[in-house]
Formats: structure tokens, C-alpha cells, sequence
């Protein structure tokens, strides 16, 4: 078999970050590699090169052994390279064949017009020959996301695409539409094309691909065949090992119940249920662990608890009340300090210095507003206060929040929600992108907030560290808990397999007893789920 | 950064459009247009049955003007600077450049037709020195916004305010007053026969300008919907990046776009003030707020070139309509009646929620940024 | 220590140069609107017929208008000739304070919608509704009241009035955004529109002054307008609504820097996603600075009727669009703004020196208005014009005016 792609030693530097480093990828002709990893492993990067978007910093791309440079996407296309972006690049108020044709118009009368029947005919010939179902003349925001993606896979193959890069191609997929995209692939690869799709659920690699390749922090840390891996040494790959310090973790203290949440439900925009009947409960002085690959209804979970988003159904009760429907200020008010996600967009404001986010969420309580007035000495005070206790550098609370790392800029926020002395505490991802010695400190600083009796909800999709801190474990999977476990007497194994949406023989009864446990436990708290 | 992460919204923004709500919104877009559309024709239709019946009365008397030739012939006159802004505005907006500067670009290019006529003696030389104007303070708007990432509704703004004070500025120093002296107006074509009918004749007895105006909306028409320019543009301003990874340059086009926009306003001003002979530069000069009702006509007619004509010919319907009413004294305040537009915009936008402007238009675009 | 005591060097630099920077480039877009000007004089003194003896000559060229004498009159006729020696506070210089009065709260209005990320582009409607307001409401209660203590009730009843019927007017436009999600640009430029066609209605009817031939309404009494202390009558310039002015921008600055709705107000209007994520109700915020926005109008609107005018006339001077202008320049900073408010009163009062001082037009200054804007509005090329200029190092100067030159000859 002919290598159609080879990608040799490519490395692409942005300023402060490398997103990919010295990765090898090769591409047998008419087959299907499936590129697996985490959010930020630098699966997109890789391929944005080979499809000319990027130049790397170092390193070259082989096209049926040739080496090639692309300037720009045009480049690319014009060598046989097409890419299916998660965000389709279509045009949503124009017709399909428009959309398909865009750019390479068919003209007639001397170019003053297109010529529409040869477009029109292009299309049906090109989607009858792949056995595509499309309708030449619908607008594209008419039709179904599966239907766009066909129309995005058309797209390519109408510039004469050989090799076609899909991007997350199931994140926006119903599981019928997925299955009729896998038949696509199938017959794309029956006639020749290559196919490189880009993952991070394991099982659609093993079900689609006929290689697999995982990268992690940017690096190619394994190449398998995909009948010949299982979804655990899948899973193990991609989230790694992390050195953890061993922490100190006496027995959990669970006392009463702080947080709780009956069959919430969250739609996303298209209807579908990314959050779907999910009930639990957090108690003072223990950590709840939300496990999972990313992008299983993890975040839209945690913006229906802390106020974000109002859920589709359900019901949410902190400190006994239910604050289904109360604002994010009320429940900041009432002791939900909260770690978002993603910190430069929501956890700081970048053009603000340290002082003023410093009051991000207390603009309007007793402390640092009293009667609507800001109090900024007492805010520089405790500005500097989080700066000392939770040594953010450089200690100068005048700096603009842009100028500090990642990783100082998470230690500033985690002081800022852990000094609101809060009831409960959701963190989502505290460790995403943070530097070795900030992560030690902040998951001291998480069994500590433990030890003083505060309920903690951790979520994140690192294995390690939820198994590590957690004293009950929830693996998520498409929007609901695949099951709840005792991290203690799980192995890392059938985790993986909770991760992948199967269920582990020897975790069955647990996940029962342990929805059960906390239910009859229960029995102070009074209603149940 | 902060680049990329505006980039980065603006794709979420885009991609997390959900299909269904936007479909939705068209729909109410569409129903809300057709019962303006239903309820107007339904009132005219009532009017004039009302007006046959009672001649006496005042629907009688509106009936009467609403029937009568001049009424249709002067809302064509004022239809011309507006409805030719408007056109100008949906090339420039559908590529994504909101171009909120059409009433600068009117005015300019009224004062230089008026100025290059009177220095030539031709008429027509007149008008295309206005609409070299125009387009010149166009492109100066492109350099500004796609060049150098200027925020487009604020140069918009300056070029309007520029406008505002450079043709009165001009006019006081080469005729030592913000009015300019009368030039010969372009005499009305007529064609033979079909200028007699009743109140349909003036369609065919008007000024070149009309005539210019119909020939523009149809080719604005053709552009859009026949020829693979226009499919650009409309890219353009809806999905940059499919566009450019598509292999057109977004530039390329939005500078097209801008400049068209510069060409076709130029023609709408210069027309303007060369049908009357003069330019006026008092306070808000002769343009008067026609670059902005020309905003508001192409948003009614939901950036179509038709559909823009038509709400412009229903604003300036109802202008000419009121003006014919004062002269008759009946007792509608005309300040009332002049405002309906307005009105109706701020209704419709308020039932309708977003218009449906082209989803990237306001936004700098960087070719290759991810 | 020593790194860390660099490090943070470093980082006060940076955090100040934002700052700097955009000082520099408000002050850089002004020289370079000037220097346009500048251009735009000597062309049309090209195009203009003039004795010979009133041209001025440069490199041997003849001009009918001189632009060093445009500019003089401009700046220093406006401050009432601050170096003949016979300067008085009646003359022009109380022109120039009056105009920097109203332009104050109408920059004020434009700047805090802005940092909420609103763009007003409503506050004439406001000012007009009221301006409108104020002089209906101030004639009914002038008949209950007079003398010293009328001036004592209706000054402040009467920029009360403005405040809450303007603010209203802001409020529509903000319930509309947060509600229905209409376009803001739009919506307030319509309502502009409005409010100058209803006031006319009113003013040409109902509440005509039947003594006049203009549309108008009656003029109020004496006692119910700004006195003019100090300064004299004769330019209708009050220090009080000055003082008023200045403690506005001060009131402003604090509620801006120093209250949690002002911290909302900026949260939300630089990073809406942080703001939603610190508790801060989008809709709620939207209103709120729409309707302070529109209550800085409404003041605007009392003021010139209740200090200049004396009464509503349709046809207000375009001191809402101005004051766009100056919350641009001014980086839509309270305190920017009293600058950038000086700055453009002096504009505005100095072009009736130059309209009689010279036979330049004084529309001129509408033109550097536009120009300024323009200017403010493209940070990238000041930025581009810095990079460009600075790595070439010693042997050039990387002054603003140096690239001004080039930017005026491929413009012009």
C-alpha cells in the first residue's frame, strides 16, 4: 500500500505555547486514520498545517511521497487536500449546490452569469456517484446538520479532494447520523479517498478508523491498529499519567447535605439533551468527582448549578432551598464559589487589573460594596491577601490580569472563590493548563477547603486527578452518569470503560449500591432524588 | 489575544447558530413584512372603495390623491436618492461591511454634480464627477475599515460628519454660500402613448434619473442572484472563512463591495441635486437624513434590491402624499405623518428581534487567523 | 529580588502605556485632523478669488486664506484672547465655557452607554425630548413661583425634568436591546427622528407661543433660567450649570470607578461572559446605563433651553452628535471627557471668530469634527505608523506629525 500522507517531525510554536511537537503521522492510501486526544492535545493544529492554514515552525508534509508547501488552504486544495471543519464553513442562506460550487463557479455568457443547470448537474452526479443524499436546491440552514456535513464532504470532493480531513465530525451528529456518516466514510475509502478524522471519543475511533493515532500535549504518543488496541489502552494514552504528590487523604467527613440535583436536563441549542436525567448529591466535607472524556454534558452540568444557565428540567437545592430559577449573583451571595472552565473568558477579566478582579462576583456584598458603594482599599487588601496566601506571582495586585501565566492566573481565582468561604465549591477543570507546581498546590488546597467541612464538586477529565482527590466518583458519558464508584476500589481500567459508555461486569453492582448507599443515607437529609 | 479571542467568539457566535431559531426568525421576518405588506394594501383597498363612495369625505380626498399621477410621480422623485443609497448600503452590508456613511456619501456627491456642472456646462459630466466623489469617500471608508480595522459604524459615522461639513465648506468658498446657484435640470423623458395613461404615466414621463434608478435596481437584482460576484459577496458578509478557505479573497470583494456602494450613492445624490437644479447646504444640507431612511429601507426590505425599491417607494409615498394633503389643508400634522416610518422600523424590530443582518457583518476579517 | 523588582518594572510600564497609548493617539489623531485642515484651507484659498493684496503667499504660491490665522482665531479667539491683555470673562471665553457645558453632558451620555458596550447614538433625541420637556414643564411651574427663590426651585425642577423625561427616552432603546434584541444604532436613530417630529407637532401646535412667528414655545420668565453670575448676561453662559457640569463629570467618574453598578456597567461592557460569571444581570445593565445615558441627555436639553435659549425651538443644535465625538476622543472616560469637552467648545466657539475674522467658512470645523473621529477610530494605523517608525531607529524622529505628512498625501 502507497503512504498518501506523511507528516515528518512537524512542530508549530505559538508565542509561549507549543501545540505540537515533533509529531510523526503517516497515512496509508484508501484507508481511515483516526487522530484521538483531549480538548488541546493539538489534533486541529496538526492538521490545519497539513491543510496550509498554519505553517509549521519546523518540519514537512509528504504528499504521496512528495514534499509539498501550502501557503494558504488553496494550496492545499488544489494538491488534493480538503478539510470538514467542526464549525462548518458554509454560507447558511444559500442553496446546497451554491454552497458546493462556491468559488468555482460554473460560468456561462462569457462569465456574466453562472450557469446553474451545470452546477445543478454537478451535484447530482457528484452525490449519485458517492451515493450521497442531498438536495441540490435547499438552503443549507434548511437542512439537517448530517445532511450539512455531506454537503461540507461534497464541497471538497467537487475540488477534487484525495485526502479529506474530518474535524470532530460526530460532536454535532445525532448516533443515527453518525451511523450514516460511517457509511459515507466506508464508501469514500471504497473509491480510494483517505480519510484522517479527528476524535476524542475513543469508541468512534475504534468503530470507523483503521489506524489510530493519539497525541497528548501536542506530542504522537502512540500509533495502534485499531483492531488490534482495546478502549482502555485508548483511554489510558490519552489522558496519561500525571506524577502526583501523594496527598494525605484521611476517611471523608460527609455531613449533611449541601448541594443536591434531581433529573436535570439541559437542552443545547439543537434540542438535544446535553445533560439527560442527571440526579446527585454533594455533603459538607466531601468530594464529588465528575469524570469523563470532555464534552459528555460536563459544562453545560455545572452551568445549570451555578446559575449560568437555567436547566430545561429539574430541580437544583443548595442549603436546603431550591434555587432552580435564582440568579448566579443570589447563589454567589448564598456561598457557591465556582472555578470556571475557562479562565481567560469567564474567571477574569483580562483588561482588569488584579484588584478589580479581585471583586469579580462580591461587586455587591456586605464586604467590598456595602450599600452599592465599592470599598477599594478593602479590596486591594484582599486583593493582596489571595496574592500572599495563594502565591501568585508576580505579587503586585496593580498587574493587569493578561500579563500573568496560566497558571498564576488560576492560583488568583482559586484564592478568590476558596477566600468567599464558601458551602460549596464547583470546581471545573482547576488544573487545565497549569503548571506542575501550581496543580500540587491548588489540590492541597482542595482537600483542605475538604477538611474544613465544605462540599466540593470536582470536575475534570483528568483521571488521575479525580481519582486521586475524590471521595465518590461520577464518570459521565453522553449526557448522563455512566455510573457513580468508589475511586478507592476502581481500577483505572474500568473507569476507562465507564468513560467509553460501557459497563464494567465487576462495577454493575457497585454503580447500584452506590446510588442506593447515598439515597438511604440520606435518610437525616429527608427528600430524596 | 485578544484578536484571536474575538475570532474565536465570532466562530462560536456563528457555528452555535442554531439552525432552527435562525429559520424561525426568517419566518417571522417574512410574516411580519407580509402583514405590514397585507395590512397596507387592505387600508388602501378600504380607502378607496370609501373615497368612490363618498367623494366628499376625506378618504375621498386621500383617495383622490392617492389615485392621482402626481402623487406617483413625485414619490418616484424622492424615491431616487433614497432607493439609490439603499441599493449602495446592500452591497456594502451584505459583504459585510456596514456602511452607515450613505448619507455622507449623498451629500458629497450632490454638492460635486451641482459644482462640476455648473464648471462644465454638461449635465451628465456633472453626474459622473458626483459619483466619482462618492465613490472616492468610499474608498476612503474601505481603506479605513478593511485596512486598518477602524470600527465600521464609527467611521461611518465620520464620513457622514466629514460630508456634512466639506460640502457646505465647499460651497461658501467658491460661491460664498452653503447654496450653490440654480444649473439647468435634465429635461423629462416621455415615452409616447404609454406617458398618457392615467396615473401609471408617470412611470413613463420622468426624469433620466427614474429610468436610471429601475435600470440599477434590476442590474443590483442580477448581481445578486445571477452572477458568481454576487454569490461572493453575500459569502462575504455571511461566512468569511468559507469564502476564503473557498479560495476568493474577502478583501478583494469588500473593497468591490464598498466601492459599488460609493458608485451607487453617488449616483443617488448626484441625481438628486441635479433634478432640482441645485444643491442646499443649510443645517442638515438638502440630503436631510436620506442616507439613513435609505438604512432603514434596505433593513425593511430585507436586503433585497426589489424589495428595497418598494419600501423606499412606501416612505416616499407617504411623504408625497402628506406634502399633496398640506397643500389641500387637511388636518393630518404632516410632523406626525413624517414619522411613521420610524415608527413602523422600531416596531418591526422590536416583533422581529435581530434583523437579519448578514452574520458577519460589523466584523474585521483576517485572512488565515483561526 | 532583583528579577522580580524588573519583572514588575516591566509590567507597570505596560499596564501604563495603555493608558499613554491612548492618550497618544487622541492627541496624534487631533495634529493630524489639524494638519488636513490645514491642506483643506490652502486648497479652497486656491479655489476662492481674492485681491492680491489679502493673499497670503507660501514658497512663492498665492493663497487666499492664511491657515496660521484660521488656526489662531480658532484656538485663541475662542479663549477671548488670552494674551492682548484686555481679556474678559463676558467675552468669547464665555462662549467657549457654555458650549463645553452642553458638550459635556452630552459626551457624558455617549461615554457611559459605551462602557456598558452600548453605542447611543440616541442622545440628540434624548436631549431634544428633554430640552422639550423642561421649557413645558418649567413655563407651568414659573406661574407658581418668582423672583430669587423661583430661580432657586426651578433650576433644579427643571434639569430634574429633563433628566427624567430624557431618561425615559433612553430607557426605550435599552428595553428594546435586552428584551427584544433590537439593534441599538438603529433603534436610537430612529428614535431621533421621532422625538424631532413630535416636538415639532407639539411645539407648532398645542404648545405654540401664539406671540411668535417661529415654532416655539413661550419664552420663560427671567427668574426661571440660569443666573449668569460673574460672567455677565450677554453670552448666555451661567457658572452654575458649569459648576453643574464639572460635578457631573466628578459624579460620573465615581459611579463609573467607584459603585458596583459602575463595575457592572464595565464588566459587562468589556467581557460579558466574565460579567455573567460575577452575577451581573446582562439585561438589567443594558437598561440601566441606556436610561443614565439618556438622563445625561435629557440635563443637556434643559440646560441649553433653561441657560442659552430661553425656550424650546425645533431645530436644537447637533450637540448630541458632538457629543459622540467627544466620548471618542476622550476614550469614553469621565474625565477625558471634560478635556475633550473643552477641546470641542473651543472648536465650536471659535468658528464664529474665524467666520468673522477671516472669509474662511466655518464649516471647516464640521469637517476637523469628522476628521477627529475618523482618526480615533483607527488605533491599528497609529500602531502600524509606531512599528513602522520605531525600529528604524536614531535617524529618524518617529513623531506623529512625521507620519502625518505621508498620511495627507496619500488621502488627499
Amino acid at each position: 500500500m502507497a503512504t498518501a500522507v506523511h507528516l515528518e517531525e512537524i512542530t508549530k510554536r505559538f508565542p509561549g505555547v507549543v501545540a505540537n511537537d515533533d509529531v510523526d503521522l503517516e497515512v496509508e492510501r484508501g484507508t481511515v486514520h483516526a487522530l484521538l486526544g483531549e480538548n488541546g492535545a493539538g489534533k486541529t493544529t496538526l492538521m490545519n498545517v497539513l491543510y496550509g492554514l498554519y505553517e509549521p515552525t519546523s518540519g514537512r508534509v509528504r504528499l504521496d511521497d512528495e514534499v509539498k508547501s501550502f501557503d494558504s488552504p488553496r494550496d492545499a486544495i488544489d494538491a488534493g487536500v480538503g478539510m470538514i471543519h467542526q464549525h462548518f464553513m458554509l454560507v447558511d442562506p444559500m442553496t446546497v449546490t451554491e454552497n458546493i460550487t462556491l468559488g468555482n463557479e460554473p460560468r456561462k455568457w462569457g462569465g456574466l452569469a453562472v450557469d446553474r443547470e451545470a452546477a445543478r448537474e454537478a451535484v447530482v452526479e457528484l452525490s449519485a456517484r458517492y451515493g450521497f443524499d442531498v438536495d441540490p436546491d435547499a438552503p443549507v440552514e434548511d437542512v439537517s446538520v448530517g445532511e450539512q456535513q455531506r454537503v461540507e464532504i461534497l464541497k471538497a470532493l467537487y475540488r477534487g479532494a484525495d485526502v479529506l480531513i474530518l474535524d470532530e465530525p460526530t460532536a454535532v451528529l445525532t448516533p443515527q447520523e453518525v451511523e450514516e456518516l460511517f457509511g459515507v466514510i466506508e464508501e469514500l475509502t471504497a473509491q480510494g479517498k483517505t480519510i484522517i478524522f479527528i476524535t476524542h471519543k475513543l469508541g468512534e475511533a475504534m468503530r470507523a478508523a483503521d489506524e489510530i493515532t493519539v497525541l497528548r500535549d501536542g506530542r504522537n504518543v502512540g500509533t495502534v491498529a485499531a483492531d488490534a488496541t482495546t478502549r482502555e489502552e485508548l483511554a489510558e494514552l490519552m489522558v496519561g499519567r500525571e506524577v502526583l504528590l501523594d496527598v494525605d487523604r484521611e476517611p471523608a467527613q460527609a455531613g449533611e447535605v449541601v448541594a443536591s440535583a434531581a433529573d436535570i436536563v439541559v437542552e443545547d441549542e439543537r434540542g438535544v439533551r446535553a445533560v439527560d436525567d442527571v440526579s446527585f448529591e454533594v455533603r459538607a466535607g466531601e468530594i464529588l468527582g465528575i469524570a469523563g472524556v470532555d464534552g459528555n454534558g460536563q459544562a453545560p452540568l455545572v452551568e445549570a448549578l451555578t446559575g449560568i444557565e437555567t436547566p430545561d428540567a429539574g430541580e437544583i437545592r443548595f442549603l436546603d432551598e431550591d434555587v432552580t430559577s435564582a440568579s448566579r449573583r443570589e447563589r454567589i451571595a448564598s456561598g457557591m464559589a465556582y472555578i470556571p472552565e475557562d479562565r481567560q473568558e469567564r474567571g477574569l477579566v483580562m483588561d482588569f487589573g488584579l484588584i478589580e478582579n479581585a471583586l469579580l462576583g462580591s461587586q455587591h456584598s456586605q464586604e467590598f460594596g456595602p450599600g452599592g458603594r465599592i470599598d477599594w482599599p478593602a479590596t486591594r487588601e484582599h486583593a493582596e491577601a489571595i496574592i500572599d496566601e495563594y502565591d501568585v506571582r508576580p505579587p503586585d495586585p496593580e498587574a493587569g490580569a493578561e500579563s500573568l501565566s496560566g497558571g498564576n492566573q488560576q492560583k488568583f481565582i482559586v484564592g478568590r472563590e476558596f477566600e468567599r468561604d464558601p458551602k460549596l465549591v464547583v470546581a471545573s477543570h482547576p488544573t487545565r493548563g497549569v503548571d506542575v507546581g501550581s496543580i500540587e498546590f491548588i489540590h492541597e488546597r482542595l482537600l483542605e477547603l475538604r477538611r474544613q467541612g465544605v462540599a466540593v464538586l470536582l470536575v475534570s477529565s483528568k483521571l488521575e486527578e479525580v481519582q486521586g482527590l475524590s471521595d465518590r466518583l461520577a464518570v459521565m458519558y453522553e449526557g448522563e452518569f455512566s455510573g457513580v464508584v468508589d475511586p478507592a476500589d476502581t481500577t483505572e481500567e474500568e473507569l476507562g470503560l465507564l468513560m467509553a459508555g460501557e459497563q464494567p461486569d465487576s462495577v454493575d453492582e457497585r454503580i447500584d449500591s452506590g446510588t442506593e448507599q447515598t439515597a438511604a443515607a440520606d435518610s437525616t437529609g429527608g427528600e430524596g432524588a | 489575544m485578544a484578536a484571536a479571542g474575538r475570532e474565536r467568539q465570532m466562530s462560536e457566535a456563528g457555528a452555535d447558530a442554531p439552525v432552527g431559531s435562525r429559520l424561525t426568525d426568517t419566518v417571522a421576518a417574512y410574516s411580519t413584512r407580509a402583514l405590514a405588506g397585507g395590512t397596507t394594501i387592505a387600508a388602501l383597498f378600504v380607502l378607496l372603495v370609501a373615497g368612490a363612495i363618498f367623494p366628499d369625505s376625506i378618504a375621498g380626498t386621500l383617495a383622490d390623491v392617492l389615485t392621482s399621477r402626481n402623487t406617483l410621480a413625485s414619490a418616484l422623485r424622492l424615491s431616487v436618492p433614497i432607493a439609490f443609497a439603499a441599493l449602495g448600503g446592500i452591497f456594502a452590508e451584505k459583504s459585510g461591511v456596514i456602511n452607515i456613511g450613505l448619507e455622507g456619501l449623498l451629500i458629497i456627491s450632490a454638492f460635486t454634480a451641482i459644482y462640476v456642472t455648473d464648471l462644465t456646462g454638461g449635465i451628465w459630466i456633472g453626474f459622473v464627477g458626483g459619483v466619482l466623489a462618492s465613490t472616492l469617500l468610499a474608498g476612503l471608508f474601505a481603506i479605513v475599515t478593511i485596512e486598518f480595522r477602524a470600527d465600521q459604524i464609527i467611521a461611518g459615522l465620520a464620513v457622514w460628519l466629514i460630508a456634512l461639513g466639506l460640502a457646505p465648506f465647499a460651497s461658501q468658498v467658491i460661491y460664498n454660500g452653503p447654496n450653490t446657484p440654480t444649473v439647468p435640470t435634465p429635461d423629462a423623458i416621455s415615452v409616447p402613448v404609454l406617458a398618457e395613461l392615467p396615473f401609471f404615466g408617470a412611470l413613463f414621463s420622468a426624469s433620466p434619473s427614474v429610468y436610471l434608478l429601475f435600470l440599477s435596481v434590476a442590474l443590483s437584482w442580477y448581481v445578486f442572484e445571477r452572477t458568481a460576484f454576487g454569490r461572493w459577496i453575500r459569502a462575504s458578509g455571511e461566512n468569511p472563512k468559507a469564502l476564503d478557505t473557498a479560495g476568493v479573497s474577502v478583501r478583494g470583494v469588500r473593497y468591490a463591495a464598498v466601492l459599488l456602494s460609493g458608485v451607487l450613492a453617488g449616483m443617488g445624490g448626484s441625481a438628486f441635486s441635479l433634478d432640482l437644479g441645485q444643491f442646499t447646504g443649510n443645517g442638515p444640507t438638502m440630503v436631510n437624513g436620506k442616507g439613513f431612511i435609505a438604512i432603514v429601507a434596505y433593513l425593511f426590505g430585507n436586503y433585497n434590491p426589489v424589495g428595497a425599491f418598494l419600501s423606499t417607494l412606501l416612505f416616499a409615498g407617504l411623504d408625497a402624499i402628506q406634502t399633496v394633503l398640506q397643500l389641500r389643508g387637511i388636518g393630518i400634522p404632516r410632523q406626525l405623518i413624517r414619522i411613521t416610518p420610524f415608527v413602523v422600523v422600531i416596531v418591526v424590530l422590536a416583533l422581529v428581534g435581530r434583523t437579519q443582518t448578514p452574520e458577519a457583518a460589523g466584523d474585521h476579517y483576517e485572512s488565515g487567523e483561526e | 529580588m532583583s528579577a522580580a523588582d524588573r519583572a514588575r518594572a516591566v509590567l507597570t510600564r505596560l499596564v501604563e502605556a495603555s493608558a499613554i497609548e491612548r492618550i497618544l493617539i487622541s492627541t496624534a489623531a487631533l495634529v493630524l485632523s489639524i494638519l488636513i485642515g490645514t491642506a483643506i484651507v490652502l486648497v479652497a484659498g486656491r479655489m476662492t478669488t481674492c485681491a492680491a493684496t489679502d493673499a497670503v503667499y507660501y514658497l512663492g504660491t498665492g493663497f487666499c486664506y492664511d491657515p496660521v490665522v484660521v488656526f489662531d482665531r480658532l484656538f485663541l479667539g475662542a479663549l477671548g484672547e488670552p494674551f492682548s491683555g484686555n481679556w474678559s470673562p463676558d467675552g468669547q471665553f464665555a462662549v467657549t465655557l457654555r458650549e463645553t457645558t452642553l458638550l459635556v453632558f452630552t459626551g457624558l451620555s455617549v461615554a457611559v452607554a459605551f462602557r456598558a458596550g452600548i453605542f447611543n447614538i440616541g442622545t440628540q433625541g434624548q436631549m431634544v425630548v428633554g430640552a422639550m420637556a423642561t421649557a413645558v414643564a418649567v413655563l407651568w411651574a414659573s406661574s407658581f413661583v418668582s423672583g430669587a427663590l423661583g430661580t432657586v426651585l426651578l433650576i433644579p425642577f427643571g434639569v430634574l425634568v429633563g433628566a427624567v423625561f430624557g431618561g425615559l427616552y433612553g430607557t426605550l432603546p435599552g428595553l428594546l436591546k435586552a428584551y427584544a434584541d433590537a439593534n441599538e444604532v438603529i433603534t436610537t436613530i430612529m428614535l431621533n427622528f421621532i422625538a424631532t417630529g413630535v416636538t415639532l407637532y407639539l411645539v407648532s401646535g398645542p404648545f405654540k407661543d401664539p406671540g411668535s412667528a417661529a415654532n416655539q414655545t413661550v419664552p420663560l420668565p427671567e427668574f426661571a433660567r440660569f443666573p449668569s453670575l460673574l460672567f455677565g448676561s450677554r453670552q448666555d453662559f451661567s457658572l452654575v450649570a458649569f459648576a453643574i457640569g464639572i460635578l457631573a463629570i466628578g459624579g460620573l467618574y465615581y459611579v463609573i470607578e467607584h459603585t458596583a453598578f459602575g463595575y457592572d456597567v464595565r464588566t459587562s461592557g468589556i467581557q460579558p461572559e466574565a460579567a455573567e460569571y460575577g452575577g451581573v444581570d446582562a439585561a438589567k445593565t443594558v437598561v440601566a446605563s441606556l436610561t443614565l445615558s439618556g438622563a445625561l441627555g435629557g440635563v443637556a436639553g434643559a440646560m441649553y433651553v433653561m441657560m442659552i435659549l430661553g425656550t424650546f425651538q425645533t431645530g436644537l443644535p447637533s450637540y448630541g452628535f458632538d457629543g459622540i465625538t467627544v466620548s471618542i476622543l476622550a476614550g469614553n472616560n469621565p474625565l477625558g471627557v471634560g478635556v475633550a469637552a473643552l477641546l470641542f467648545g473651543i472648536l465650536k466657539s471659535g468658528t464664529t471668530v474665524v467666520q468673522f475674522a477671516t472669509d474662511v467658512p466655518p464649516q471647516l470645523v464640521g469637517v476637523l469634527r469628522g476628521l477627529i473621529i475618523l482618526f480615533v477610530a483607527m488605533p491599528e494605523f497609529f500602531r502600524l505608523l509606531g512599528r513602522r517608525l520605531s525600529p528604524s531607529g536614531p535617524e529618524r524622529n518617529p513623531v506623529a506629525t512625521d507620519g502625518g505628512r505621508r498620511e495627507g498625501e496619500t488621502d488627499e
